[in-house]
This record gives C-alpha cells, structure tokens and sequence, in this order.
C-alpha cells in the first residue's frame, strides 16, 4: 500500500504543477532577457529621411557605442506604441546629446508611409531606423512591441522593459545608466 | 450535408476511432476470458482501424495535394504555390496533422503486431494495451484536434506552412523519425504491462519485443541527430543543441530506452533487474506522453513550442491516467518483479549494467528538472527564471564523461564475476590508449578539461573496442585455420548483435569527439565584408562578390555571393542568403556551410542585404570537426540496422559448436 501511495503522490504532484502550469494562462512575456549584462547585438539599419542630415544613410550602432543608449521598437500598427510615444520624445529632449535615443520600426514591412506618418505625429527629434526583415528583433528576442531597452555606455544591457514605457520608468532607467 | 474531403475524413477517423474502442473493449474481455473469439476479432479490428486511419491520411493528403481549402487544416496550414513535397509534408507542419501522423503509425504497429506475433500468453493484452493508447490518439485525432473541420466560408489560399518548416528538406524527414521512434517504444511498454497482468515478469516479453524496441530506438536516436543537423543548416547560429525544452524532452524517453536497451541484457542473461525494466520502459512511455502535453500545451515557454491549443489537457489527462495505471501495476505486482538474486561481485557485466541505469537515469532526471524548474519557480514564488544551456553543461558533462568511462570498460567485463588477471590487463591497454590519445592532444596545445577528456576517453574507448575484436577473432581464426579478414567478417554476419553493438559504440565514439571538438574550439565572429575586398578570417579569406536575389515558386531569396580563398587559392564559394515565404512576413535566414573533415566554416547574414549598400555584415563560424558527428550519427544508424537484421551462417564452419560457445563465455 505504501507503493501505490508513493505513485499516487509522484504522479498527484506532477499534475498539480501542470494543472498550474495550465491555468496561469499565457506565459507572462516578461521573462529576463538572457542579453541582460551582455553587450546587445549591433546592427547596421536604414534611417529615415529626416535623420539623413545627423546620421547618414545607415545608422551603425556599433558607432555610438561610449554613451547611454536606450532603444525602442516600435511598429505603427501597435497601440500601445502611440501611448508610449511622447514619453519617449520628451526623455529624449530632456537628455540632449549625453542620451542617445534610437526607435526601431520593427515587425512590419515597407510600411515607410505608415511609419512616417508615426514619426511625424510625434515629432521625433531622435533618430529611427528601419528593421524592414526583423532580423533585428530577433536578435533582441522581442515577444512583440513596444519593447525598450536600457543599454550602457559600454555597450551592455542593463534593462529591459516589455510593454509601454511611461515618464517615471523613463526617468528612473536612464538614471541608472548615467550612474 | 454535401460529400466532401473534410466530411469525408472525419468520417474515416470517427470510424476509426470507433472500430479501436470495440478492439480495446473485445480484446480486453478476450484476453480477461480467454475466449479465443474474441481475441481474434479484436486482432483483425486491428486491421480495419489501420485501413480506416490510411483513409483519413490519404484524405488529408489529396485535400492538401488539391488545396481544398474547405478542409480547416488545409486553409490553416497550406499555400496553392507551395511546392509539392512541401504540401506532403504539411501533413505534419502542425499539432492536428501531426497527431493524425502519430495515430495512424500507431494503428499501423497495432496491426503489424496482431498479424505478425505469435500466438503468446502475453499477445491479447499486449495488443489491448496498445488499442487503449490508439483510442486515445484517435479520440484526439476525431474529436478534440480533428483536422478535418469543414469551413462554410473557405478561403481562396492559405497562408503556408511555417517558414521554418519549408525552409529544409530534412523537415520532411525528422518529425517522421521521431514518431516512429516514440510509436516504436510503445510496443514494448505494452508488452511490459501484459507481462504485469498475466504474472509473467519473466523475459519473455522483451525477448518479444527486442527488435522492435530497438528499431525505436534507433529512429529516436536518428530523429534527434536529423533535428539538430536541421538546426544547424537552417537556424543560422551553427548550433545544433540548445538544451531547449523541445528538445529537451525528446532527449529525455531517449536517456531512459537507451538505459532500457542495455539494462534487458542483465534480465536475459542472469534473471536481474527485473523491477529496472518495467520501470525504465514504463518511464519511457510516459516521457513521450508528459513531452508532448509539455510542448503542445504552452505550459512551458519555449522557442519552438507549438502554440497552446485545447489538447494541452486533453494530454495531461492521459499523462496521468498512463501514469497511475503502469505505475499502479508495477506497485501492484511488485513482488513478482522484485530482484531476488542479488549482485555477486560488483566488478562484473551487471554491476556495470547497473551503473548504466543509475547515470541514465540521473541524466534524465537532470534534464527533467531543468525542463521544468522555471515552472516550480513560479508555482512556488511566482517569480520568472529561464534555465539555459549553462546549467544543462556543467550538470550533465561529467555524467556524460562517466558514461564514455563505463562504454569502454562495460562490455570487456563478464558476468558474474571479474578475474583480476584478464582485468588488469585489459585496463593497462585501455588506460595505455586513453593516455596516448590525451596527451597527444595536450601536445597538440589543446588545454579545455572537457574536449581533452573527452579524447582521452575516445582513445580508451577505441582501445577497448580493439581488444573486444581481437579477443572474439583470433581464437576463431586460429581454430578454423582461417586468415583473420575472413574470420571478422564470418564474426560480423554470425554474431550481428554482438557486432551491432560494436558498431553502435563507435558511432557514439565518433559523435562525442565532433561534440567536444565542435563546442570546445569554435570561433564565431561578425565580419563587414566590403564588396570585392578579401578580409582575413582564420586560415581563410573571404570576399564578398555580389548580392543576388533569385525568385522561385513561392520563395524569394536574397543573399550574397561569397568567394572563399586558402592559400591565395579559391577554395569555395559560399551562398548565404535570406529565404522569405509566400505571404508571411518571417524570413529565413539560411546559412552557407562548407563541411570538411577537420571543420565547417559556416556563413550566416547578419543584418540585411542592401544592393545599394557597399558591404555585408556577415557571421561566420568556424566548428572544428563538427560534421563528425553527422558522420557518427549514420554509423549509429548502421549499427542498429546491422542488429536488427537476423543472423544467418555463412556456409558450415569448421567448429561451429565451440566457436559459439567461445563468442558466448
């Protein structure tokens, strides 16, 4: 008898685990990213016209590496995005130059009026780049948009934010990279 | 309601299904009765299930080959311009046709087995056994999953198979491997369970069974080398291996039917371990059972895990009903498999045996909690953890090393008990060619713990596998006056399973140095190839020529044309490029690899190709001996063929008696 409570209980166990497993619903998206500490994947992307002037055709990001940055992907067919938006724009003005902002177009395709519909709403003073084939987001591992991530100076990620960010997140991430 | 495809399948599967419960409840009452009736009704049932499931495949196919896109699974999966072999293969591109791929393998062993075994105490419950897993596969197959949904407004195309999935041929093949490894190891779970409920623990159901619990085996080992090469062509991160719950838990029925395999050994030749195998099989199964509710529930988070869809608990439920029913039995028959006789000296074939399992066993158990840990984390504190590759290698490697240690040694011990004499010796050859093999390595500069072992470990192993040889060889050619050559080979087709297993043991020999090399000694850089300039990379120089982008049914592929020079000499030329689908907005990356004996250099875009950009970041990986253990993986497949087909004697032998005698002492 005590055999058959020992299956019993194993088996009770496990089931009671996936059971949970189950009902918690979807997996929550804010799993730690693995890049966190790690220097992020550079990339080489298109910049939008109205950056030409600053940046040249293609931003490198391996070119601003030696200051702050914090990099947002966005879509313009993401709600969220558009509630995030001015946050983002006014963080940007607030740091100048010591704070590189960078917005990622991600996870859509030729959508260059779309997105330019985006940046113009907004008024983005800060450079966007164009993630045309995502390859981009997936080197980051986005769950989805808007996603931002808090990058140092020298090049590592310090945090990573899934969801829209807001003025004190803003504030309190991008102090912690000037520290 | 209008005949269609989809009504059509449905049909089938229903009738399937239904045709599987009057076989499981016939052959139950037959087999409780013994009315011999009954049981071969049940028997030919088997039979009509398996052309009744062919029905409902055949079904699927031509709804897919004739893009009916009434039939839910073909206006959700397929794509009118995809290539033929891409809509054969989307039979098993997702949850629903892949079930329906299970099931209908599964009716097709049913069948084979109730045609083919002989008439045995243990073959009604055994075949009952198995129509209750097939109705269950078919009841998801007919109700909760059917593929078969007809569509009142059906679509003019689909979107496609997943990208992922088109991007290889090896997709075709690698999900099919493993269906027949997993449909392969329920044979012998249900002729273990038989033997619980007749009160027969004897050997007679894994003698039963060898072939086919090897041959299933051998596909899950197959399935699983054939993932990882796909992997590594198509992922474009010149990794094979990732410790990702996917793979972690086709791993896991591999580690327990492997120790499965070696550890029936013991209970054939000295009537041990007999509460080790049923459990080992028994745990065999419902690791399948628990993988798939795993992956296919969403339960844990993984980068290939198949969205959550209703047979996550559809699968559960199974899980512990399996559980508690093999698990029950064994409890409930315990007495009749527990080891009476007990180890005689430590220093023997079964006390070796009996390590296998126990590191096998640890194995699983080590993969199983790391699977799962992110899980109990969060049951317990509700925190969020993932449990990476670095966990996974620093708990299993010295486990793998001691398995590499015990493959070498295990085979050259006899039963019973060890004489000292012969064992001295053969561990002085042994450690001899492990030495020679390690410090050869040092000499060559190596210096990471794991790849110096690990060839160490080789060279012990090869040692070992020299001195099996020769020991079963010269005695015999010495007998018989024959030369040696011919001697081997007349030992190779007489003694197959003996030779099978040599094989095999070389092929793992062979895999393990690919990995070491492969892992340990890799480089894996990001290069900005300027357009017609040679940049230095390792040995190699590489230049960038063009950016080509090519248009085929369905696909379109960009990527550059890249010149590979050794020496000042053009060795190669490679073409990574980016592979995009039909409509979806994923691409593919799809890397270019140059296999050579002593490394791959692998070249992977990184970043997009711009016809109006003056260069390319490209990724490029150099994998010492990695395509070693592609090579290693077909002599493992080899070896286990070699097992399987029957021993026949090559013309009469001078003293066949003695010889037979000698092989077996």
């Amino acid at each position: 008898m005590r055999r058959v409570a020992l299956v019993v209980a194993i088996v009770g166990g496990l089931s009671a685990l996936f059971v949970f497993g189950l009902l918690r619903g979807a997996p929550d998206r804010n799993v730690p990213s693995n890049l966190l500490g790690r220097p992020v994947p550079t990339f080489v992307l298109p910049v939008y016209e109205r950056y030409l002037a600053d940046f040249g055709p293609r931003l490198s990001l391996a070119d601003h590496v030696g200051r702050p940055m914090v990099i947002n992907f966005w879509a313009s067919w993401c709600g969220p995005c558009y509630v995030e938006a001015p946050h983002l724009e006014a963080a940007h003005r607030r740091y100048g130059d010591e704070v590189l902002f960078i917005g990622v177009q991600t996870q859509e395709r030729d959508a260059r009026v779309a997105g330019r519909a985006f940046i113009e709403r907004f008024d983005f003073t800060f450079p966007n780049v164009i993630d045309d084939d995502s390859r981009v987001s997936i080197a980051y591992g986005l769950f989805g948009v808007p996603e931002t991530f808090f990058v140092h100076a020298d090049g590592t990620l310090d945090h990573k934010h899934v969801g829209p960010v807001d003025a004190r997140l803003l504030t309190e991430r991008v102090e912690a990279l000037r520290r | 309601m209008e005949l269609s495809l989809g009504t059509l399948g449905s049909a089938a599967a229903a009738l399937a299904l239904g045709l599987s419960l009057y076989a499981l409840v016939a052959g139950t009452l037959g087999a409780a009765r013994r009315d011999a009736r009954l049981q071969t009704s049940a028997r030919l049932t088997a039979v009509a299930v398996f052309l009744a499931t062919t029905t409902a495949v055949l079904v699927m196919q031509a709804a897919l080959l004739t893009d009916d896109f009434s039939v839910k699974y073909v206006a959700e999966q397929s794509r009118i311009d995809a290539p033929t072999w891409v809509k054969v293969v989307t039979l098993w591109a997702a949850l629903e046709g892949s079930v329906l791929l299970w099931a209908w393998l599964l009716t097709g062993y049913t069948a084979a087995l109730a045609m083919t075994t002989p008439n045995h105490a243990l073959r009604a419950w055994a075949l009952a056994v198995m129509q209750g897993v097939q109705v269950f596969f078919l009841g998801v197959v007919a109700i909760v999953a059917n593929p078969f949904v007809v569509l009142a407004n059906p679509p003019f195309d689909g979107p496609g198979a997943n990208p992922l999935l088109q991007n290889h041929w090896m997709m075709a093949v690698h999900p099919v491997l493993m269906y027949l490894g997993f449909v392969g190891l329920t044979v012998p779970f249900a002729f273990a369970m038989a033997a619980l409920i007749t009160r027969r623990p004897g050997t007679e159901w894994m003698q039963l069974t060898r072939r086919w619990t090897l041959a299933g085996w051998g596909f899950l080992t197959a399935a699983i080398i054939a993932g990882g090469w796909w992997s590594y062509e198509v992922l474009g991160w010149g990794g094979y291996w990732a410790w990702d719950p996917v793979e972690n838990v086709s791993f896991m029925p591999w580690l327990t039917a492997t120790a499965f395999i070696h550890s029936v050994q013991v209970q054939e030749r000295r009537r041990m371990l007999k509460s080790w195998n049923v459990l080992l099989i028994v745990l065999t199964f419902s690791l399948t059972i628990l993988g798939t509710f795993l992956t296919r529930s969403g339960v844990v988070s993984s980068v290939h895990a198949f969205g959550d869809g209703p047979v996550g608990p559809v699968f559960l439920a199974f899980f512990v009903l399996v559980a508690l029913f093999s698990l029950g039995l064994v409890a409930w028959r315990w007495d009749q498999v527990r080891d009476r006789a007990e180890l005689d000296a430590a220093v023997s074939r079964e006390g070796a045996f009996l390590l296998v399992n126990v590191l096998f066993l640890a194995l699983t158990f080590t993969v199983l909690i790391g699977t799962l840990f992110p899980l109990i984390v969060e049951a317990v504190d509700g925190a969020r953890v993932t449990v990476g590759a670095p966990f996974f290698d620093v708990v299993s490697l010295p486990m793998w090393m001691l398995v590499l240690l015990l493959m070498g040694i295990g085979p050259l011990l006899p039963w019973r008990k060890a004489e000292t004499q012969s064992l001295t010796r053969n561990l002085a050859w042994m450690l001899a060619g492990g030495g020679l093999a390690a410090g050869a390595a040092l000499a060559f500069g190596l210096r990471e713990v794991y790849p110096v072992l690990t060839i160490g470990l080789a060279g012990w192993n090869l040692t070992s596998l020299a001195l099996l040889l020769a020991g079963a060889v010269v005695p015999r050619a010495r007998l018989t006056g024959r030369s040696l050559a011919s001697a081997s080979v007349r030992y190779a087709f007489e003694q197959r399973r003996k030779v099978g297993s040599m094989i095999v043991h070389f092929g793992v020999v062979v895999v393990a140095l690919g990995i070491a090399g492969s892992s340990g000694y890799r480089t894996d850089v990001q290069l900005r190839l300027p357009y017609g300039e040679r940049v230095a990379f390792n040995q190699y120089e590489l230049q960038a020529l063009a950016p080509f982008s090519e248009r085929t049914a369905g696909r379109v592929s960009v990527g550059v044309e890249v010149a590979v020079f050794q020496a000042g000499r053009q060795v190669d030329l490679l073409r990574p490029h980016i592979n995009a689908f039909g409509t979806s907005s994923m691409t593919v990356p799809t890397a270019a690899v140059r296999y050579t004996p002593g490394h791959d250099l692998y070249l992977s875009i990184a970043g997009a190709v711009d016809p109006r950009a003056d260069a390319v970041i490209i990724r490029v990986i150099q994998s010492p001996l990695i395509t070693w253990i592609w090579i290693g993986a077909v002599i493992l497949a080899l070896g286990t063929v070699w097992t399987l087909v029957p021993a026949r004697s090559l013309g009469p032998a001078t003293a066949p008696a003695a010889a037979g005698q000698r092989a077996r002492a």
